[in-house]
């Protein structure tokens, strides 16, 4: 299988070759699926988290949240919480991003390119409306500049104590 | 007690789930979110997307009138077929399609009350399968409606001289200038932020209750007659971003209220906000 992007984490990798050699309408059905396993992502009773970002946008969608957890190797598990109106696209992108990214370091998160997501959502979908696609890859990062930014803070008061 | 001024033009859902099989009535979901009808719909309804049944690809406008009618003959819409509309967002795209017919002139529309959401929450049934339906004879409409209820910039600028109300639908936020565009919908963006000088800002959501259905009459009644001063023969212009929430309010204004002169500024905001030369006002 072609390399679709190097940048891309490898899951995700496999997620995206997986899609863009859809027609349309396959793109679709596949779509629709990744978006009724969104309870697959969502966070588990009793789960403890790095970092947790929860928010609802006036108008346009429902609340989504985005947990995190690293372990000991700044290795990434996401979950995420997402309110019943928000977008099936969205809910789709959470859960192959949540598949897709785990196991990833929040640099490499952060390095992700969204040129990936016409190739999963194909050409007819992303369009005006639709662009919240893009909205989860987004929180992601948000996220994980946090992180990073907590870490640094950590670091910095550990070398100054 | 006043009542609403055409009451057939709206369905409640109990009344709907007890006539899907109406030969005469075709189910028509229409979402912003692209892919909900496909996780699951009302059991026998089609789907009319905004953007890729009824707006043309190349032109800002809506389709040619041959275009829609091989629309309603492949969705099985005769000229008297009564087409009953709903969707996601408290039935914005709904009112927006509903509209859109009534410029080819398919008068025989109504509006779910409550939509898509409703109809879920009262646990009525919801399939994926997808009906097709024979294809019907629908003549290709010579007249399209466009002077009776849209407005274009060139419309509104000279209706500005009159003094004439125009209701600003957005949300307060879009109305005062301090955004841009809505929360998460940065492609809709505008080079000005405001509202167009003398809009009256009356958000769509003013209209319906928590549950997405409208208002009581009375209710309405106080908000745009009393609150805004609008009259059932006066001429009136609703806008908002690209026309699906001042759709709603069309629908509101005309259906339930009866006000026979409203038309929706379809351009919007889009247009208004980043044409060179246009007079913005902000508070």
């Amino acid at each position: 299988m072609q390399n679709v992007d190097p940048a891309l984490p490898a899951r995700l990798e496999e997620i995206v070759n997986l899609f863009q050699n859809l027609p349309e309408e396959e793109k679709r059905e596949l779509l629709i699926a990744y978006s009724d396993r969104t309870n697959e992502c969502s966070p588990k009773e009793g789960e403890t988290f790095t970092l947790s970002d929860i928010r609802k946008d006036e108008e346009c969608t429902d609340s989504v949240g985005v947990f995190l957890k690293a372990d000991s190797d700044n290795r990434l598990l996401f979950r995420m919480s997402l309110g019943s109106h928000v977008q099936t696209l969205t809910r789709a992108m959470a859960s192959i991003l949540c598949q897709g990214l785990a196991g990833s370091t929040a640099e490499e998160v952060m390095a992700v390119p969204s040129g990936f997501v016409p190739k999963i959502v194909g050409t007819e979908l992303v369009r005006q409306r639709s662009q919240t696609v893009y909205y989860i890859l987004a929180r992601m990062k948000s996220a994980c500049r946090q992180l990073v930014a907590e870490r640094r803070r950590a670091n910095l008061a550990s070398s100054t104590s | 007690m006043k009542t609403y001024s055409h009451p057939e033009a709206l369905v409640e859902t109990a009344w709907l789930a007890d006539h899907l099989q109406d030969p005469g009535i075709r189910i028509v979901e229409s979402n912003e979110d692209v892919l909900l009808y496909d996780t699951g719909h009302i059991p026998g309804a089609v789907h009319i997307d905004w953007r890729a049944d009824l707006n043309d690809p190349w032109i800002r406008d809506y389709i040619a009138p041959d275009q829609f009618a091989a629309l309603c003959r492949r969705n099985g819409i005769s000229e008297t077929t009564t087409c009953i509309f709903y969707g996601d967002k408290s039935n914005w795209w709904a009112c927006y399609a509903l509209w859109a017919f009534r410029l080819y002139g398919h008068d025989r529309v109504k509006i779910l009350n409550g939509g898509r959401d409703k109809w879920i929450r009262e646990g009525r049934p919801m399939v994926r399968e997808k009906r097709s339906y024979r294809e019907v004879p629908y003549a290709v409409p010579t007249v399209r409606h466009d002077k009776e209820i849209r407005a274009f910039y060139d419309e509104v600028r000279a209706f500005l001289q009159t003094g004439g109300p125009l209701i600003d639908v957005r949300s307060p936020g879009e109305f005062t200038g301090e955004l841009l565009h809505m929360p998460e919908y940065p492609q809709e963006g505008a080079l000005r932020g405001g509202h167009i000088p003398g809009a009256k800002s009356v958000p769509w959501k003013t209209a319906v209750r928590e549950d997405g259905t409208f208002k009581s009459a009375d209710e309405l009644a106080r908000i745009y007659e009393e609150g805004c001063g609008l009259s059932a023969d006066q001429e009136a212009i609703v806008y908002c971003r690209i026309g699906e929430r001042s759709s709603h309010t069309w629908f509101v204004l005309s259906y339930l209220l009866g006000h026979k002169r409203v038309r929706n500024y379809d351009g919007s905001w889009t247009e208004w906000g980043n044409r060179v030369g246009a007079p913005v006002q902000r508070p």
